[in-house]
């Protein structure tokens, strides 16, 4: 319905509107026309590659991000000492918008793909940690008593039964977090990548390309919305539980 | 001599108190002396809030007394052990596991090979009457489903004592009937020593061999009926119905339970029979 509106308002060409929001009838055939390649010359590339590289690094650092909340979190509850000092701290650094860590991370790391991987995991990260510290204070205590009770030693009271405790509302966490690190790393790409959907909309931009621009624009919205609909896949096959 | 040999859990001048508004301790059990035989069923009668239940946290080792000591086989309590298993009323099956992996829950947690206790938990599984819903989860049971694996995941490792946290005060009558002969039947199997804290008279009386009433706070041992008679497995016999409606009474007034004695003295003789 709205690309019908869309495509209506967008096929007069009188339109002022119709200059910097072309229809989806202008900008989807830049796709075949240029052979799925974007950019100039040496420095054009495939808009697969683009999507590709864009979804690795989102991955990356949500991969790392998971990982690292659920150890420092698990290990910041071993201590009412550490619970009291480090999650202030990461309270105050988890408001900091994503984009905010791009001047620092391009000094760190120059313009690389550590950069990308690096600001989307300063845009989870700190969420996430403290939202697994949240979830183990929620642990129904019987849960841990019935372990306890059965002769479980503490090492395998963790592994089996706070971890699988957690894990699915630390990863329903992850999964809302996605726009934040899709729309981190859009940012990361556009500071100067050559490659990744942000690289593809920062290029139509310096081509005056407004059919690129918005060719760009929509792959990321399709893109996210399939990368969103995967995780929830994943939730409902893999974590499905709660406690 | 013999009654001490066989003493597997014996609670000593037990105490218990929690910090209360103003610095003031509140009491919630005194002076409580109890000793359970080994094989026997012992209900914990009680209303709610008494303390019963502290009672058995305690004996479990999941609180330690504010004095006396708790023994088990003679020696000191000191926190929790496989040698007693626990059932709570809300049953903490494991989510994430299916009927099979809750039952052999305790033999994986102390790091047991599965092959070494498949068979086992398989076996149990169809103790219980569940062996067609071993690949279940635990949404997927109804109440009486769960309480029936969250008891054979307690007898799986072979525990001592099994005790139970009023763990069919959620059920329907039907439901908690047929699980009151469940438990029953388990209890005359394997032989396990079983002590069940209630506050349902009709389920003290029916299940136990010795009962147990605990006066409100602070709790404390009011009243104590051992070798229960064939009559008593019967909630319709008259002597049920007499010491069951005694009972209630006793949990009404706990304070005049003192003035009860001509009753005892009626009451004990028949129940010795």
């Amino acid at each position: 319905m709205l690309v019908a509106i869309w495509e209506w308002v967008g096929s007069n060409p009188a339109n002022p509107v119709t200059q910097v929001l072309p229809p989806p009838s202008r900008f989807l055939p830049v796709l075949f026309e240029s052979d799925f390649k974007i950019g100039l010359g040496s420095q054009s590339t495939s808009i697969h590659h683009s999507i590709f590289v864009t979804l690795l690094r989102v991955f990356s650092g949500m991969t790392i991000a998971f990982i690292g909340s659920l150890l420092c979190g698990m290990l910041i509850s071993l201590s009412k000492w550490s619970e009291l000092f480090i999650l202030p701290i990461l309270g105050l650094i988890a408001p900091i918008a994503p984009i905010a860590w791009v001047p620092l991370a391009l000094v760190v790391f120059g313009i690389s793909n550590l950069t990308a991987i690096f600001i989307v995991f300063m845009g989870v990260f700190f969420t996430l940690t403290i939202a697994t510290v949240a979830e183990i204070k929620r642990i129904p205590e019987n849960l841990l008593i019935t372990a306890q009770n059965l002769g479980g030693n503490e090492l395998n009271r963790w592994r089996m039964v706070i971890l699988p405790s957690i894990l699915p509302g630390v990863f329903t966490l992850l999964r809302l977090n996605f726009i934040a690190a899709w729309m981190a790393v859009l940012a990361a790409e556009m500071t100067g990548l050559r490659d990744g959907l942000g690289a593809v909309v920062m290029t139509g931009r310096n081509l005056f390309n407004s059919d690129l621009i918005l060719l760009g624009i929509c792959i990321i919205g399709i893109t996210g919305f399939a990368m969103d609909r995967l995780l929830l896949l994943i939730q409902q096959k893999f974590f499905w539980w709660r406690v | 001599m013999n009654q001490v040999s066989s003493t597997v859990l014996s609670c000593q001048n037990l105490y218990k108190s929690f910090p209360g508004d103003r610095k003031r301790e509140t009491i919630v059990l005194s002076d409580v002396n109890l000793d359970i035989t080994q094989g026997s069923f012992v209900t914990i009668l009680g209303q709610s809030g008494g303390g019963k239940s502290t009672l058995l946290k305690l004996m479990g080792g999941f609180l330690s007394p504010s004095s006396g000591q708790i023994l088990l086989h003679g020696q000191a309590l000191k926190g929790t052990t496989p040698e007693i298993g626990m059932v709570f009323q809300d049953q903490n099956l494991y989510p994430w596991m299916n009927v099979e992996q809750n039952i052999g829950f305790g033999f994986r947690v102390r790091g047991d090979k599965p092959v070494t206790y498949r068979h086992l938990v398989r076996d149990l599984i169809d103790h219980v009457g569940l062996s067609h819903a071993g690949k279940l989860y635990p949404h997927q049971l109804s109440g009486g489903m769960k309480q029936r694996v969250a008891i054979a995941r307690s007898i799986a490792v072979k525990p001592d004592v099994l005790l139970l946290d009023e763990p069919f005060s959620a059920l329907d009558v039907q439901l908690r009937r047929r699980l009151q002969d469940f438990l029953r039947t388990i209890w005359q199997e394997t032989s396990t020593t079983i002590v069940l804290v209630t506050h349902n008279v009709e389920e003290a009386i029916l299940l136990g061999q010795k009962l147990i009433v605990v006066g409100d706070r602070p709790g404390q041992i009011i009243e104590e009926i051992s070798s229960f008679a064939p009559e008593f497995r019967d909630r319709y016999h008259p002597k049920f119905l007499e010491l069951q409606r005694y009972l209630e009474s006793v949990l009404e007034r706990n304070s005049t339970i003192n003035n009860n004695e001509q009753y005892q003295e009626k009451m004990i003789p028949s129940l010795q029979k």
